[in-house]
């Protein structure tokens, strides 16, 4: 599975949002990839109204049509189901689970990562021993043995999904959070007696949204990724519900006599995944201080 | 340095047990069981099955499986495989040769190109090279590995044959040159994400070294610029290089078991699946701990070749 | 990726088939009589067998899948072996024990066998009525990880009466001890002596009395065997027998089309790749009944499943031969029963299944399950809604089911996929009949015999606190009486009424809708000879003593 890499630490800067914004919007790549992504999303979303076909109606007269055989644009698979209709419908799976997990993996990793950043000691060290713990498991390895003992609803693909993807968050915010915990201004706030949870989420989180953000852009093209993976290997998504990844199980199958049903979701998730990356990295160049003498 | 490689060893040792909890209990928590593949066979009985998870100790409480477990770890024993009650480590030793080839490949050719890529790209930093770069390291990174064996196979192997679709060898050849054929297709595969990793880090490694003052120096003193980039940058950039190669480790292993689903190559991720639709836990289970080793191992190695080249870092 | 589900997929169960009756005088030659040396040629040449799964337990006694007997055939013999008409035949023994010839006593209790006295281990000791003793009794073993214990636990007392002949007493006439007889493979008393039988040496290198010889095993890639040269019977032909292991269905068939492997067995060639495989050159490719039959499965513990009309209407709506034709590209064969077509004890006179929505419809409507709002019936509360589960990642099965969905719907049945990995799904979920319905490719037959009762007695099932394997929760007194007047029944004669009676109840009772027997394909490179089917043995290696290349 890929990875991209995790964001560098980003120095500091008052009022990044509106340099950062510039620069992003001057980031030609970043652009593309939201353009990307919006086409994207609004294919899967309105594209199924478009089309003649359900994604569940089987017609097993009409198996195995190549793309371009009457109406089926993309062809049909081994039912007789039209591939871009269940593609449309698969990305809105794709897209959500995606999305929910990269939810749940960034508030989990913030959670972990605030607290253990923020108290050290004891405690902020056996929250990161248990980050490493996670992080020494080839996420594969991790996920597959999760996948292969649930029930594989979409519900729990997400969760595992998300489960397997929190380590980077938390070791990033623990490390911009630990960096923070002696400023003056939290010395402030608690001179103030504000309250543990008031200073952490408050005070010291918000200035962190920036490497947060990067990192959930990346969490999503990585969790449209595995769950490509874990449903391709049959673990994950069931059908009839169809997702970018379950559409390429038994593809391998069929790939000599009918090679558009692996070809056509798997262009699908990879202009998802770039999108996403692209975006991401673009956030993390707009974020990153250095990419003034650089760009 | 002593003192740190001691906390280091032992906050490992912490790693590993809280890995094997972690493993052992995912595994052991979720219904069915390792009996569950013999319910379908001939004349099978509930009876049958209850015996033999009774001679087995799977009906045991789960914390004194995992003790048990545990104990015989640490005197070295890793269990039995379920399946043809080889020593786990046996097994696993059996699968790792085709893993650790496939992984050396790819690796020698992903550091070759990715870190040409990224020299280039760093000496010609804005270039449309670098540009171009730029965008295929980040398509690379975004292509399902798996997706891309698929059309790799489809191309090469069905369209073109020009390499097999799958397996090691050629049964009853197995000749330097079979084998080397048969790894063209999986190593290319594995090493596109990795071409773009290390094409990326190499860039700013190398875009690093330049911006010192060293290399402007050797620059200003009128050296070669190719003595320049071999002695001085390469040199420099070589050391987070190899950290890297310590924390992809994990990243790599995942890739191989990936590609390895695709090509049916016979590693550990092979293994692997293999372990796990029969439910042999124990296999599982040594994976796990097999692979998390050579995780810790690696990242520690890592940083020890570091302290050791780079006199700045210190490990205390 | 086929492979990982290879352990619970569709096929797994199956044996081979009948292949047609010509040849057979060839495929099993001269055993029982003559005995003496045999005047034959060296073995020459070698055969590599595919097999998609990797065989990997060698102890025969150990619990195993099919594919692992693919290596006792080879290594091992049993005392008695059956033919793919259904014959016994004698291996070990001198002739196959009966009521007759005297093996057998009048009350069925007590059987004698004599043996071989020609027989060696592939180590050179002596074979006797011990180590026939010390196989038996190692089954019942309670400190040993018995595969099966069923009919040999009847045994109370065994008596060794020379080196050659040996005796047991059962407590009770038990006919479907041939059948198990068969499939109970011989092992050396003296490689476990003084050793814990479960991680005995042997275990990983066995020693047999088989036509091959151990030779290696290299994991995860393939197990190699030598002739034995003084094999007691007729053959082997072959100087080498390799078993690949090739994890992934498709790239069995392309080594088997490259020339690769010389026979495809267990898994076999899938149905799609069938009219490819007919046409290729230099390869013979032939379809063979297995012993399995799919069917969706009822756990009629439901309160929407305890209507018979209910079941009934839902076997109409099954479109029985587009699943087949279309998703099975024609290679199986319909079937109204559990039993396969090529056996003695098929009944061919039951009622045949017709689709028609229609007639789903009136049985539903007359048996006053109503259409609710959203088009799915219902009848005193009791919607006409279930799941359906079935092995995750088993696509052909997978496809079926999905068409099965779209038909039920039309019948006002809503049917939920809820597919579970097979460590799951094949655990308690299915044991405990925790299901609503499943589909399942079931196996009920240890060899020949037709006795079904650890599937279809009410004492069977585990959720009611039964043994045996009764998920369905079916409970018919008339067939219980008659599973136990079947099984202490000698004669054929005597049993076929019986077994015809049960399968007859069956289809009118409908606890599971049967959609079809399996066919495998079977596909070898032609020029290899003595290569059958046999519905009765589970795997292509029963008769590997006499294959040869012309």
């Amino acid at each position: 599975m890929t990875l991209a890499s995790p964001a560098h630490p980003a120095p500091r800067q008052r009022f990044w949002r509106s340099r950062a914004f510039r620069r992003f919007s001057r980031n030609r790549l970043a652009l593309i990839g939201l353009v990307m992504i919006f086409v994207l999303t609004l294919a899967c979303f309105f594209g199924p109204y478009l089309l003649p076909f359900d994604e569940l109606y089987i017609d097993l007269r009409a198996r195995f049509a190549p793309p371009g055989t009457g109406a089926h644009i993309f062809g049909t698979d081994p039912l007789g189901r039209d591939i871009a209709a269940r593609l449309f419908v698969a990305g809105q799976t794709s897209l959500i689970v995606g999305f929910a997990a990269m939810l749940i993996s960034t508030v989990i990793g913030v959670l972990i990562g605030v607290i253990a950043g923020y108290s050290g000691g004891r405690l902020g060290a056996s929250l990161m021993r248990l980050v490493d713990a996670f992080l020494s498991f080839p996420a594969i390895f991790l996920l597959l043995t999760l996948a292969a003992f649930v029930s594989p609803s979409a519900m729990m693909i997400t969760l595992i999904i998300a489960l397997t993807s929190w380590m980077e968050v938390a070791r990033i915010v623990e490390a911009e959070i630990r960096s923070y915990r002696d400023r003056d201004f939290v010395m402030a706030a608690r001179m103030l007696g504000l309250s543990r949870s008031h200073i952490m989420f408050r005070e010291l989180l918000p200035n962190v949204m920036g490497p947060i953000m990067v990192a959930a852009t990346l969490t999503v093209a990585r969790a449209i990724l595995m769950e490509a993976y874990i449903s391709f290997l049959g673990y994950g998504i069931q059908p009839p519900l169809p997702s970018w990844g379950n559409m390429l199980n038994g593809a391998q199958q069929y790939l000599a006599s009918a090679p558009w049903l692996a070809i056509v979701p798997g262009v699908a998730i990879t202009l998802a995944v770039t999108g996403f990356n692209f975006i991401g990295d673009g956030l993390r160049d707009a974020l990153d201080a250095r990419a003034d003498h650089r760009a | 340095m002593l003192r740190y490689l001691l906390s280091r060893f032992w906050q490992s040792l912490i790693l590993l047990v809280l890995v094997s909890l972690i493993g052992f209990f995912v595994l052991n928590l979720a219904p069915g069981g390792p009996l569950s593949q013999y319910a379908l066979t001939p004349g099978m009985t509930k009876e049958a099955l209850d015996r033999l998870a009774e001679q087995m100790g799977l009906n045991r409480p789960l914390i004194v499986q995992y003790l048990d477990w545990f104990g015989r770890l640490l005197r070295g024993d890793w269990g039995n495989s379920f399946r043809d009650g080889r020593p786990v480590l046996d097994v696993i030793a059996g699968h790792l040769f085709a893993t650790l080839l496939l992984m050396g490949a790819s690796t020698l050719l992903s550091v070759a190109i990715g870190g040409w890529i990224g020299i280039r790209s760093a000496l010609k930093e804005g270039s449309p090279f670098d540009y171009g770069a730029t965008i295929f390291a980040m398509v690379a990174l975004s292509i399902p590995t798996f997706w891309f064996g698929l059309v790799a196979i489809y191309v090469f192997s069905l369209q073109l044959g020009w390499f097999p679709a799958g397996n090691m060898y050629t049964i009853g050849d197995g000749s330097l040159g079979d084998y080397a054929i048969h790894l063209v297709m999986p190593a290319v595969v594995l090493a596109l994400v990795n071409v773009a990793v290390w094409s990326r880090y190499m860039r700013s490694a190398t875009l690093d070294v330049l911006g010192q003052d060293f290399v402007r120096t050797a620059k200003a003193k009128g050296l070669p610029p190719r003595r320049v980039l071999m002695k001085h940058i390469v040199g420099n950039a070589m050391v987070p290089m190899i950290t890297l190669a310590g924390l992809q480790l994990p990243t790599l292993l995942s890739g191989a078991l990936v590609t390895e689903t695709v090509f049916t190559w016979p590693g550990m991720g092979r293994l692997f699946l293999d372990s796990l639709g029969y439910n042999d836990y124990p296999v599982v289970m040594g994976l796990l701990m097999f692979s998390a080793i050579l995780v810790i191992v690696c990242n520690l190695l890592a940083d020890i070749f570091v302290a050791l080249v780079d006199p700045r870092i210190r490990l205390d | 990726m086929t492979n990982r589900k290879n352990a619970f997929s569709i096929n797994r169960r199956q044996s081979l088939a009948f292949m047609g009756a010509a040849g057979l005088a060839a495929i099993i030659p001269g055993f029982g009589r003559g005995g003496a040396a045999n005047a034959q040629t060296d073995p020459t040449g070698q055969v590599i067998v595919g097999f998609s799964q990797e065989p990997t337990v060698f102890n025969p006694h150990l619990p195993h899948i099919e594919v692992d007997e693919g290596v006792y055939y080879a290594v091992f013999d049993p005392l008695i072996d059956v033919d793919p008409d259904g014959n016994f035949f004698p291996l070990l023994a001198v002739e196959v024990p009966t009521q007759a010839n005297g093996g057998i006593s009048e009350d069925g209790k007590t059987w004698t066998v004599k043996l071989r006295d020609d027989v060696t281990w592939h180590d050179g000791t002596p074979f006797t009525a011990e180590d026939v003793k010390f196989t038996l009794e190692l089954l019942v073993n309670p400190d040993f990880r018995s595969w099966r214990r069923n009919g040999h636990e009847l045994i109370t007392e065994i008596n060794v009466i020379s080196d050659t002949e040996i005796s047991w007493t059962m407590e009770r006439s038990f006919a479907p001890y041939a059948s198990i007889l068969a499939t109970t493979f011989i092992v050396p008393r003296h490689a476990f002596e003084g050793v814990d039988p479960n991680s005995a040496p042997f275990n990983n290198s066995p020693i047999g009395t088989g036509p091959f010889k151990w030779q290696n095993r290299v994991a995860g890639d393939h197990i190699e065997l030598v002739a034995n040269p003084d094999y007691f019977g007729d053959g082997p032909y072959l100087e080498r027998l390799v078993l690949k292991y090739i994890p992934d269905l498709t790239v069995l068939y392309t080594q088997f089309r490259s020339g690769d492997v010389d026979a495809v067995g267990v898994q076999w060639i899938t149905p799609d790749h069938y009219a490819e495989a007919s046409t290729l050159p230099g390869r013979v490719v032939d379809i063979a009944g297995s012993a399995t039959f799919e069917s969706l499965t009822f756990n009629l513990q439901r309160p929407q499943f305890q209507d018979r009309a209910v079941r009934e209407a839902l076997y109409y709506a099954i479109d029985k031969q587009s699943i087949i034709d279309a998703l099975y590209y024609g290679v199986p064969k319909p079937t109204e029963t559990y039993m396969p077509r090529e056996y003695a004890y098929f009944n061919p006179d039951l009622p045949q299944h017709e689709f028609s929505i229609e007639r789903a419809n009136e049985i539903l409507d007359e048996a006053g399950w109503e259409r609710g709002d959203d088009g799915i019936r219902a009848k005193d509360g009791v919607r006409l809604s279930f799941t359906n589960s079935t092995t995750a990642g088993n696509h052909l099965r997978e496809q079926a089911q999905q068409f099965l969905q779209q038909t039920f719907a039309e019948v006002g049945a809503e049917m939920t996929i809820s597919n579970l990995p097979p460590a799951v799904m094949w655990g308690d979920y299915w044991m405990m009949s925790e299901f609503d319905t499943v589909i399942v490719g079931l196996n009920c037959f240890a060899g020949p015999d037709p006795d079904t009762s650890d599937y279809f007695r009410s004492t069977s099932s585990p959720a009611t606190g039964g043994s045996g394997q009764n998920t369905w929760v079916y409970n018919n007194p008339e067939v219980d009486e008659l599973l136990v007047e079947g099984a202490s029944l000698m004669a054929q004669e005597e049993r076929l009424p019986i077994y015809r009676r049960i399968q007859e109840i069956m289809r009118e009772d409908l606890p599971f809708l049967p959609i079809f027997q399996y066919a495998v394909v079977r596909g070898k490179k032609e020029g290899l000879e003595g290569y059958a089917a046999n519905i009765n043995n589970r795997i292509d290696t029963w008769d590997v003593r006499s294959w040869k290349w012309s």
